[in-house]
């Protein structure tokens, strides 16, 4: 997911003249549709797409994939926070510091994967169309501060719950939703757990342990403590 | 069982023993499967190999209101836990929990998660803790035979006069 740009050279040299006809038609009759709605597109040949659409085409790239080019199938849709995790070693174990360093990590540049994007949060929705045997996975930039794309639930009824967890766990908002409100968590639960910047608070207190065993292998003495420090 | 007996506190012996031995052996258990120890009590239950009731347990009862033990077996999150304290709370006294395993004793892996209850008794009051990730089947009979033990050990004059245990 976190893969940059840069396609695996090994790969585009063998299949550099391959050029995959299904969904390089997929991108062109979207692009035919919506215009420049399109902002960027990447193709792996003979295996999958992803297309950046534009933040106020997202609503009519849905109806467009489903009725225009018939990608009936909604497979899920949900969110990306690209931004590193400011967090850094903060709540590293002693373990760690004692094998990577006790310094911090230099926090590292912000990537947002195939077919590009420019704001740390990201939405993105997968569809099929299963006659044609293809599907697609769509990308909208929703903003730095409170992101917000418009619903998908006028064309797929399935995305309700998909953007009430969204909602929830990233909180962007979904203009024009019937009713955004908690699907797995309390109602009343304050925060997006799954915000790189969101506290584990539980690691204020306890840090995390590290992946240790506790327990000596059989037939040694020392104390595994004891090896970790040396 | 009139004669104010139990009303008075002072059960005489042998009855005691007598109505323990009968409920230690017919107790019916209500179970909550919540994550993947439903699997394993489902086999340690359910299953021939660890059939449970050849101990006198009774599994599958049709509401919480037939029942007097509840297994809360799996990861209680914070959204599922009003839920288990209203099934609880439906179960006639006297009534026993058995938490089952590391989700449900403490939080286990999920100690530092934003969404999973520390251990299920924080909202209800556990008799045995069966420890493991998940535990054995043995492991959970071993729960069921501790828990008889001290249904055996009880002074049922003091457990039917007493207040129920609230926890809040």
């Amino acid at each position: 997911m976190s893969s940059s740009d840069t396609p695996d050279t090994d790969v585009t040299e063998a299949e550099a003249v391959e050029v995959d006809e299904l969904r390089e038609g997929v991108v062109a009759r979207l692009r035919e549709v919506l215009g420049d709605g399109v902002v960027e597109h990447h193709i792996v040949p003979n295996c999958d797409v992803w297309i950046r659409i534009r933040p106020d085409a997202w609503q009519a790239a849905a109806s467009s994939v489903r009725y225009t080019l018939g990608a009936r199938q909604f497979g899920f849709l949900s969110a990306i926070d690209w931004q590193p995790s400011p967090w850094r070693r903060y709540m590293d174990s002693e373990v760690d510091k004692a094998v990577h360093g006790d310094e911090p990590k230099p926090l590292p540049e912000m990537t947002t994967g195939y077919a590009g994007g420019e704001t740390r949060f990201q939405v993105f929705a997968r569809v099929a169309n299963i006659i044609e045997h293809w599907g697609v996975t769509l990308k909208v930039d929703a903003g730095d501060t409170d992101p917000a794309v418009d619903t998908w639930t006028k064309v797929y009824a399935g995305a309700d719950w998909h953007e009430r967890e969204t909602w929830e766990m990233f909180g962007v908002r979904f203009e024009g939703h019937p009713f955004l409100r908690n699907i797995y968590l309390p109602s009343g639960f304050e925060g997006n757990p799954l915000r790189k910047d969101y506290p584990l608070l539980s690691r204020f207190t306890k840090p995390w342990p590290g992946i240790v065993d506790v327990e000596p292998m059989p037939g040694t003495d020392e104390e595994p403590s004891s090896e970790e420090g040396a | 069982m009139g004669l104010g007996l139990v009303e008075s506190g002072k059960m005489p012996k042998p009855l005691s023993k007598l109505l323990n031995l009968s409920r230690s052996y017919s107790m019916w258990v209500y179970q909550w499967g919540l994550a993947c120890c439903a699997l394993e009590m489902g086999a340690a239950f359910g299953a021939p190999r660890y059939d449970v009731m050849r101990l006198g347990v009774i599994p599958f009862p049709a509401s919480p209101r037939q029942a007097d033990l509840v297994v809360i077996s799996g990861t209680v999150t914070d959204k599922m836990a009003p839920a288990i304290k209203r099934l609880y709370e439906q179960m006639p006294d006297p009534k026993y929990v058995i938490s089952m395993g590391s989700c449900a004793n403490c939080g286990g892996p999920y100690w530092d998660s934003y969404s999973v209850t520390k251990g299920v008794d924080q909202i209800i009051p556990v008799d045995v803790y069966v420890p493991g990730c998940p535990p054995r089947p043995e492991a959970l009979l071993e729960g069921v035979v501790l828990l008889q033990q001290r249904i055996k050990d009880e002074d049922i004059g003091a457990r039917w006069r007493g207040e129920p245990i609230v926890v809040e």
